[in-house]
């Protein structure tokens, strides 16, 4: 047991902190440096405030592997953990860049200031095992993220969306936080492995079951999970693009990788480690991906909204990811911490070319059409991103789904039947990426070419290069999950 | 220089990276394209060279395996072998296919799809690369495929011929059929030895425990396993190699333009199959107790009645073109002889100088269609020994290798074939049938010399003769230079000094003129005795009296009329397919057709239905209860003010209404589920 001293705090949070002073900084900076100026100054100025703050942190978290856990679980550092911290610190970075080259606010270094603050939330978010930490540094990062979306105050739609997503998170949130207390008062602890040996000692009672739900119900809306999507489509489409970007994908990682841990360490038997048996909630999770995958992909055929589209779309993706959560191994959690990464790397590069078409006002799939001709680089890369997102080999969304279905089905072969209906649903959602690249490359259009900033073709350019390479050398990622994971005890 | 093994990777690569860049490139681009495709695989030529060099001082087999993809608990691994094999392969390959590069910059100049051409040529090369360095079947068989793939592409790339079109789909599905095989093949090894790579430290499929293991382990019919899997994976041979039966595609390939024909059809691709055998040659050899194995006994035979067939209907063909390219299946029958009678030594021996002097023929055949403003049916030209010298003197190096007339590349290594042949204990019928396919191969090369070269200019009368002209120096000098070698790349593997033969099997060298001595003077005697004949008859019959007029039969015309036709028609093969396997599968896609549309089409019809009747009614929800709340929501912050109490009234309020019913229900079912 590590002392809970000041010091070791500072030591074992400094990535945090280090986000989290730099959000400050990047505040520091616009408001007392660059105020007045002309905006893609300011944008420069505190985006490469942020940037540098963001390398920083991956830097300690590469260089200075620190495993160790303090104070009860309040913060338990991995590998793992700091795996996937430093994914959601280079999402970060990614999201920033996309950001620079937008308009849609003055409040440049409030904008960039409040994703650090998310960011520094989901990594609390992720090195956490205990549920008041978890819940504290869920609501930093629902709050940052209400206000990212509403950040767009020209435009009555971000200040909808936000205020949608605000009251459907608040209520998700207070059961989440009813869910906690149940939980504490049928167990005496709020540490994950102490509540794991009590509630798994005697069989499930209505008490145990309504906070399981609740429980469940705070992560569900937070991975958009059907049936508590109804705010996805909204604050997909209303929000300015960065902020749609980063909902979509890096607070996705965040709240899956916590949602995995919470179920297996917390609510399954033979807490602390991670091992192959059928939990108590797995029929509660099968409801819930099952609606996911129907709902998600089925409303997703409707759509002429390109946003909308892709947040059914991320519905249905929630259900495929709770497949990983039902195994219930380290081979689930393994597939679903690779799915989730590539997935958020196709989202948000498909959000970057959206951004990247903003002064176009690119809303409806048929703003598209002929965009092969007009924007050929976007094009390609949006045909990579949404192939990928259908789950075509080599590129990293098959692998995604393969190792995810594969996961699921050796854990219980019970769960062939929602595998069956996965991959037919992959089928259809085929259907619909494949209509929107239909409109991109098949239809002709009048206009001119775009002329779009380099930074963002350079951005979006990576990201599909990354979900080439992930696809074609899977194990590039599969080998980094696997050592981090291979010092957790299973 | 160790790294070489290490980085041998990049050989294969490089040129696949220039295509894959060219992809990207305007049409317009054509000296950018061309100068990455020439540089690309000039930059492989030269680690190529070095990769043989380190081979010449480190014999032995070293490779390089690392993981590639996990499939439940098992990773698939890939890797790089270098092996005396692989570095002659990558050297002819990369050289080869240089100077075919660069010759095409001359041959496709006015071509409007230069960029892609060359686009494809170097995927070609990378594709090509990749099957020989590969130390796992599925990565072989991975590159192998793209292979085909480029050879569907080149061949058809004048696709607005119909003939083209035509040719290039025939290529892709009669090769497909092969490729079959050899994927049944590749499959039931990996269910038996568990590994698809070829080497590693002790556990690769072609190394001693597998193999004899596999020989070991007895199919039906007296095969052993190792000999049926060996046949399969040589079906994927002999398609890529044209061998009988599935040598048809090979003939109609030559649609394509002409630094194609002789870069993939004539010395690098159709050598594939060959190098496959070769790669797998200790599957093959496997038995248990002596003597040749039966995958051996069917690689023989089916090589040496290729070798004889195809030279026959080389005798009756007109277009120059279709006659080297039968004669290139006839030479691919003599290597699969030659690998199943003498072994790996023996085989590639007359793949290598076969691949040169075969380049040389094509490029020579190409260099005088362009020349002839594309004229390529051999009764149509003539007289071009005085107007093309340095393509008849170069011509005229590479027919004479081609024929084996002593001292020439082809010489030594037919004759190798021939004396491995004659040794074969089980049967001398493939030695018999191979002199004969020696005899007329001399024969109709002459013959074709002597129509294109000699006698009187002949022109078309249906088109406008432009003057004949000698093609530009940057289409002669890939000639000349591939003739040097025609002529004397023999001399590496005559019986008295085998250097070739012993590096590739790692045997010491010694210089030993004792090894002409008897059978061996003897044999060689009596195949210079054939090949002198064949040319002295085909000289006489063609080249005696010069032959005047297009128009008038040929000179076995005039005495067998009936049988120089079935040569002509290429003994109705193609047509003999086309009454019985396809018909066959004609009759099978229509019965199959109408179980489609009348039962399988009302089923998927039906779910199609189900579908849009569920999604309709998803669009109704979203349409009706979700957007026009939305829009509600818009409408009133528009006009100001009243936002908050739109929402009290419209959606948000039932978004939360939704999340507490699911509270609820949810809750419910997992207590019953587990209760019940």
């Amino acid at each position: 047991m590590i002392p809970a001293t000041a010091f070791n705090l500072l030591r074992y949070a400094l990535p945090e902190v280090i986000v989290a002073v730099t959000g400050l900084a990047a505040l520091t900076v616009d408001l007392a440096f660059t105020q007045g100026r002309r905006n893609s100054v300011r944008w420069a100025a505190a985006g490469l405030t942020a940037c540098a703050g963001c390398v920083a942190a991956i830097l300690v978290l590469l260089l200075r592997p620190l495993p160790g856990a303090l104070a009860d679980g309040m913060l338990v550092v991995t590998p793992l953990t700091q795996m996937v911290q430093v994914v959601l610190v280079a999402f970060t970075i990614l999201v920033a860049l996309l950001a620079v080259n937008s308009d849609f606010t003055h409040h440049i270094g409030e904008y960039l200031g409040v994703i650090l603050f998310a960011t520094a939330g989901m990594m609390v978010l992720v090195s956490t095992q205990n549920l008041l930490v978890i819940f504290a540094s869920l609501e930093l990062l629902s709050l940052s993220l209400y206000i990212l979306t509403a950040f767009d105050k020209r435009s009555p739609r971000s200040s909808e969306a936000a205020l949608k997503y605000f009251l459907f998170g608040g209520m998700a949130a207070s059961f989440f936080l009813f869910g906690i207390s149940l939980l504490y008062g049928l167990s005496g602890s709020i540490e994950l492995g102490e509540v794991a040996a009590a509630v798994t000692s005697h069989p499930i009672t209505p008490l145990l079951a309504v906070a399981m739900v609740m429980i469940v119900t705070g992560f569900g809306f937070k991975v958009a999970a059907a049936p508590f999507h109804l705010w996805t489509p909204d604050a997909y489409q209303g929000g300015p693009t960065p902020s749609a970007g980063l909902v979509a994908s890096s607070s996705k990682i965040a709240s899956f990788f916590v949602f995995a841990i919470v179920m297996a360490l917390g609510l399954s038997a033979e807490a602390g480690a991670l091992h192959p048996s059928t939990a108590t909630w797995t029929p509660l999770l099968v409801i819930v991906a099952t609606l996911s995958l129907v709902i998600g992909n089925l409303a997703a055929l409707a759509q002429t909204s390109f946003r909308r589209l892709l947040a059914y779309s991320a519905i249905g993706h929630a259900g495929y990811m709770l497949l990983g959560i039902l195994a219930n191994n380290a081979n689930g959690l393994r597939a679903l911490v690779y799915y989730v990464i590539t997935y958020a790397l196709a989202t948000l590069g498909a959000f970057g070319v959206l951004a990247a078409l903003e002064k176009e006002g690119v809303d409806q799939i048929r703003d598209l059409a002929g965009l092969a001709r007009r924007a050929p680089f976007l094009s390609f890369c949006l045909l990579v991103f949404l192939l990928s997102l259908a789950g075509i080999p080599p590129l990293s969304g098959f692998f995604g789904k393969f190792y995810v279905f594969s996961a699921a089905y050796f854990a219980d072969s019970g769960l062939l039947w929602l595998v069956c209906l996965a991959i037919a649903m992959s089928v259809v959602s085929l259907y619909y990426y494949l209509r929107v690249l239909k409109q991109v490359y098949v239809r002709d259009s009048e206009g001119e070419p775009i002329a779009t900033p380099l930074l963002t073709r350079i951005v979006v350019g990576f990201m599909a290069l990354l979900v080439v390479a992930f696809g074609c050398f899977p194990g590039l990622l599969l080998n980094w999950i696997g050592s981090a994971l291979a010092t957790i005890p299973h | 220089m160790d790294w070489i093994v290490r980085y041998l990777w990049l050989i294969p690569v490089l040129p696949a990276a220039a295509a894959a860049v060219i992809a990207f490139l305007k049409q317009g681009r054509r000296r950018l394209a061309a100068t990455l495709a020439i540089g690309s695989l000039g930059v492989s030529l030269l680690l190529a060279l070095i990769a043989f060099a380190h081979t010449l001082a480190h014999p032995a087999l070293e490779y390089q395996n690392h993981n590639w993809l996990q499939f439940g608990a098992e990773w698939i691994r890939f890797g790089w072998l270098l092996d005396p094999l692989t570095a002659v392969m990558l050297v002819m390959v990369t050289f080869v296919g240089l100077l075919i590069f660069i010759y095409s910059l001359g041959y496709m100049a006015h071509d409007q799809n230069f960029t892609r051409f060359f686009c494809f040529l170097a995927l070609f090369a990378g594709a090509m690369l990749g099957v020989v360095i590969a130390n796992n079947l599925l990565l072989l068989f991975m590159c192998w495929e793209v292979v085909g793939l480029t050879s569907y592409l080149l061949i058809g790339f004048w696709f607005h011929k119909p003939e083209a079109a035509k040719a290039a789909k025939k290529a892709f599905i009669v090769t497909r059929i092969g490729d079959l095989g050899l994927f049944l093949g590749m499959m039931w090894l990996y269910g038996l030895s568990g590994t698809l790579l070829f080497y590693d430290g002790g556990a690769g499929c072609l190394e001693h425990t597998a193999v004899a293991a596999m020989a070991a382990h007895g199919v039906a019919l007296g095969l052993t396993a190792s000999s049926a899997i060996g046949l399969l994976i040589f079906c994927g041979a002999a398609g890529k190699s044209g061998q009988v039966p599935l040598h048809v595609w090979l003939p109609d390939a030559m649609e394509g333009p002409t630094p194609v024909s002789a870069l993939i059809h004539a010395a690098t691709m159709v050598a594939a199959g060959v190098f496959l055998v070769a790669r797998m040659y200790p599957l093959m050899e496997a038995t248990t107790g002596g003597g040749p194995s039966s995958a051996l006994e069917v690689i023989a035979w089916v090589g040496a009645i290729t070798a004889l067939l195809a030279a026959f209907i080389a005798v009756g063909q007109n277009d120059i073109k279709r006659i080297l390219a039968y004669s290139t299946v006839s030479q691919l029958g003599y290597m699969m002889l030659g690998l199943a009678v003498g072994g790996v030594a023996v085989g590639m021996f007359h793949l290598i100088t076969h691949a040169f002097f075969k380049a040389l023929l094509f490029l020579g055949a190409g260099s005088i269609i362009h020349g002839c403003s594309e004229e390529q049916d051999i009764r149509y030209m003539g007289g071009l020994r005085k107007l093309m010298p340095v393509t008849f003197a170069t011509y005229a190096i590479a027919m004479l290798a081609l024929c084996g007339f002593p001292l020439f590349a082809g010489f030594w290594s037919k004759d190798e074939i021939l004396h491995s042949a004659h040794l074969w204990s089980i049967s001398s019928g493939p030695f018999y049938l191979g002199a004969v396919g020696a005899f007329l191969t001399a024969f109709y090369m002459t013959r074709q010399v002597c129509y294109a070269f000699f006698g009187p200019r002949r022109p078309a009368p249906r088109t406008v003769a432009k003057p004949v002209h000698e093609s530009p120096p940057v289409m002669t000098w890939p000639l000349i230079i591939l003739s040097i070698f025609a002529a004397l790349l023999g001399f590496v593997g005559t019986p008295a000094w085998p250097w070739f033969q012993s590096f590739l099997e790692g045997r010491a060298l010694a210089l030993n003129f004792g090894a002409f001595s008897g059978g061996m003077v003897s044999l060689m005697v009596i195949s210079s005795v054939i090949v002198i004949a064949g040319i002295a008859i085909g000289w006489w019959l063609y080249g005696s009296k010069p032959i005047t007029r297009a128009e008038e039969p040929d000179a076995l015309e005039r005495v067998q009329p009936q049988f120089f036709r079935a040569l002509g028609q290429r003994l109705y093969i193609d047509e003999f397919y086309d009454v019985t396997v396809i018909a066959f599968s004609r009759l099978c896609a229509r019965a199959f057709q109408w179980a489609d549309r009348w039962v399988w089409n009302g089923a998927v019809q039906l779910v199609a239905w189900c579908t849009r009747m569920v999604s309709h009614f998803d669009s109704l929800v979203d349409a009706h209860a979700i957007n026009a709340g939305f829009d509600g929501g818009s409408t009133g912050l528009a006009q100001g003010g009243r936002l908050i109490s739109r929402f009290q009234n419209g959606r948000a309020q039932n978004y939360l209404r939704v999340l507490g019913v699911a509270l609820v229900v949810l809750a419910l079912i997992l207590f019953w589920s587990h209760a019940g």
